[in-house]
């Protein structure tokens, strides 16, 4: 009866406790936004890197992947040891090189061209067509749409420009076999694909390779994979998702911090707010405080019911400043996504449900124990005095 | 010409020989790891080739320039003499990029499409142009703090608001005395409001103090994280007007709602509970 008769005095001040909602929702949407933005791109990038079912990755010694132009001399001999260390199941070799499309007289920008096996589906996901043969291409869907390219058509790539003569250098035709959906793209960049001895004859380098994804088998931990490659090819780095996201976490090391700051602050101005309510809140009933002590009520239940207000609170902050942190999430993440060279599928804001719950346990948290101060100084003020408090 | 370019150091610090070597500048963050300083000799060899390590003479130390652009990466480096670079590289006698000193009164966007069709296949850049392609990251984190400023402006404005209705509400019965004993309503909306702007405007210069001990802490901490001279939070003058003026707008604002709240409730109703 006391908690309700508590609680209904939130209701009392309509305004004040809408106001003060108000803030506990915005500081409450804040601080979902920082938690989901904290392990948000490592998460996403995670999930990314694990799509295709290549969850490794192995690298020339010390590089990450496509971090520079080093690349792996005998890829077919390093492929083959690979995949006969115990737990991989498949390994997809990439080579990456930088094309020019040639249309008549003309040259376009450097186009990023993979060469890989097309069996691995390991880069991309064929959006119609089929997968390359010898002299074949996938293209990406942005680049079919504005060249206007579909299967069956023919294009013209050129490795090097001579600077000189002023024209293509080793132009070779290529048929269109399909069009992909290249999963680390960004926002409509032009992609493009071809079998591996393609890519490397066309770039002079024969048998090397940029990179592998590896598959592991079911069940098996990816780290003690790694470290089986690792030992059997020790001319190679082997990267497990775990460690790719932890190298991304270095790199964005800054947002992470960011993200801890603004989220700490949040947090703060929850707690100065659910106090400063619950303290007016306490003062204005000083009186009838002191008469419910007066008439018998224990101490203990008159601090239960300040503390349940505070809960109350905080809660419903809570439920309304999560909706509105998920759309101010949302409208973060396009502002983020606009980073140039972030691939389009990730996301820098993750849903993780045991950080949203933590998070959001933390303001209401925060809002059982700003309860607390004011509640204790009301059950511990001398009741006479508050007594005659009241009645002056 | 001096190019940049990330290398793995083979070996580090073998006895310098007699015949003469080729010299390299080392970072001050990869000579204070390995150690290394002038005169010692470091065997290089390029991740992206495959020719055997070569010797190389610590020419001198060199502290890398500020670049936020490169700062996410960290990367330590060593700069060689082109023609030593390239000798290290697959790919002999290539450079990324030139940079042109152009003549006084020479018009650098004809200088570019000169350039351009000159040597077909390259892009010729401004400064400008440049810094603005540069800076693309920048801009996004730019607009993302903007975003993040709007809603802690809208907590602020929420928190100040609901502090000054309590604070208004707490006085409902000095208020009505007042406006009884003849104290027009304009009088109580003004000292309201008034209180309202002293807060917030105390509020603001707390807020800019505590701003700038959280610069310093901000900056030291990222020196030290990415042993850089960069600093990341700068609080200048201009921002300070910004949050003096934003926080004299709430202060008007919040002040002329709980105001109003008062002022538009006859005064013998302020006395009731």
């Amino acid at each position: 009866m006391i908690v309700s008769a508590f609680l209904k005095s939130l209701f009392r001040r309509r305004g004040r406790t809408l106001l003060a909602l108000a803030g506990i929702a915005v500081s409450a949407a804040l601080l979902l936004d920082m938690t989901m933005l904290a392990s948000g791109l490592a998460v996403s990038f995670g999930e990314l890197l694990g799509a295709s079912g290549y969850t490794l990755r192995v690298t020339p010694k010390g590089i990450l992947p496509f971090d520079s132009e080093a690349s792996i001399d005998d890829g077919a001999g390093v492929a083959r040891r690979i995949a006969a260390v115990r737990g991989v199941r498949a390994v997809a070799p990439v080579l990456g090189a930088q094309f020019r499309i040639v249309r008549g007289d003309s040259t376009g920008a450097p186009v990023f061209t993979v060469g890989i096996d097309p069996r691995s589906e390991f880069l991309y996901r064929l959006d119609s067509g089929r997968q390359p043969g010898p002299g074949e291409l996938v293209v990406s869907v942005p680049l079919a749409r504005d060249l206007g390219l579909k299967a069956g058509d023919e294009l013209a790539l050129a490795g090097e420009l001579d600077v000189t003569l002023g024209r293509a250098r080793a132009t070779r035709r290529y048929r269109v076999s399909g069009v992909g959906d290249f999963l680390y793209d960004y926002a409509g960049e032009h992609s493009l694909a071809m079998t591996l001895p393609d890519a490397q004859a066309a770039t002079g380098r024969a048998g090397s390779v940029s990179l592998f994804g590896v598959a592991t088998d079911a069940g098996v931990a990816d780290d003690s994979v790694v470290r089986r490659i690792a030992a059997a090819v020790p001319e190679v780095s082997a990267w497990s998702t775990r460690q790719l996201m932890g190298e991304m976490d270095k790199r964005l090391l800054y947002f992470k911090q960011l993200a801890t700051i603004l989220g700490s602050v949040a947090m703060v101005v929850t707690a100065l707010l659910v106090s400063t309510i619950i303290t007016i809140g306490v003062r204005e009933r000083f009186g009838e405080i002191a008469t419910l002590r007066a008439i018998g009520v224990s101490g203990r239940r008159v601090l239960l019911a300040v503390i349940v207000e505070g809960l109350a609170l905080a809660g419903l902050g809570c439920v309304a400043g999560l909706p509105l942190g998920l759309w101010m999430a949302g409208r973060l993440d396009r502002i983020l996504l606009s980073f140039p060279g972030i691939p389009a599928r990730i996301s820098f804001f993750a849903w993780e449900p045991r950080r949203v719950a933590l998070a959001m346990g933390l303001v209401i948290a925060i809002g059982a124990l700003a309860g607390c101060i004011p509640g204790l100084g009301a059950v511990r003020a001398p009741l006479a005095q508050a007594l005659r408090e009241e009645a002056e | 010409m001096i190019a940049a370019l990330a290398l793995a150091l083979a070996v580090a610090q073998t006895p310098t020989t007699p015949a003469p070597l080729p010299e390299v500048l080392v970072d001050r963050r990869l000579a204070e790891s390995v150690p290394l300083k002038p005169g010692d000799t470091v065997r290089v060899r390029a991740l992206a080739g495959r020719g055997a390590p070569r010797a190389f003479v610590v020419a001198g130390v060199f502290e890398r320039e500020a670049d936020p652009n490169r700062i996410s990466r960290n990367e330590m480096e060593l700069r060689f003499h082109l023609p030593d670079l390239q000798a290290l590289l697959p790919q002999p006698d290539r450079v990324d990029r030139f940079a042109l000193v152009l003549e006084r009164g020479a018009r650098p966007d004809s200088a570019a499409r000169w350039v351009e069709g000159v040597a077909f296949g390259t892009r010729a850049y401004g400064s400008a142009a440049l810094a603005d392609q540069a800076s693309a990251t920048f801009r996004v984190v730019s607009r993302f703090h903007d975003a993040i400023g709007i809603v802690t402006i809208l907590a602020s404005a929420i928190f100040l608001l609901c502090v000054m209705i309590i604070r208004v509400d707490e006085r409902r019965r000095d208020m009505g005395v007042l406006r009884l004993i003849g104290v027009s309503r304009g009088t109580v909306f003004r000292a309201i409001v008034l209180e309202a702007v002293v807060i917030a405007v105390a509020g603001s210069a707390v807020g800019a103090g505590l701003g700038l001990i959280a610069a310093r802490i901000v900056n030291a901490h990222y020196a030290a994280v990415y042993d850089t001279t960069l600093r990341f939070a700068l609080v200048t003058p201009r921002i300070v007007l910004i949050a003096a003026l934003l926080g004299l707008a709430l202060g008007i604002g919040a002040g002329a709602l709980a105001a109003w709240r008062v002022v538009a409730v006859p005064p013998q109703k302020l006395g009731e509970r």
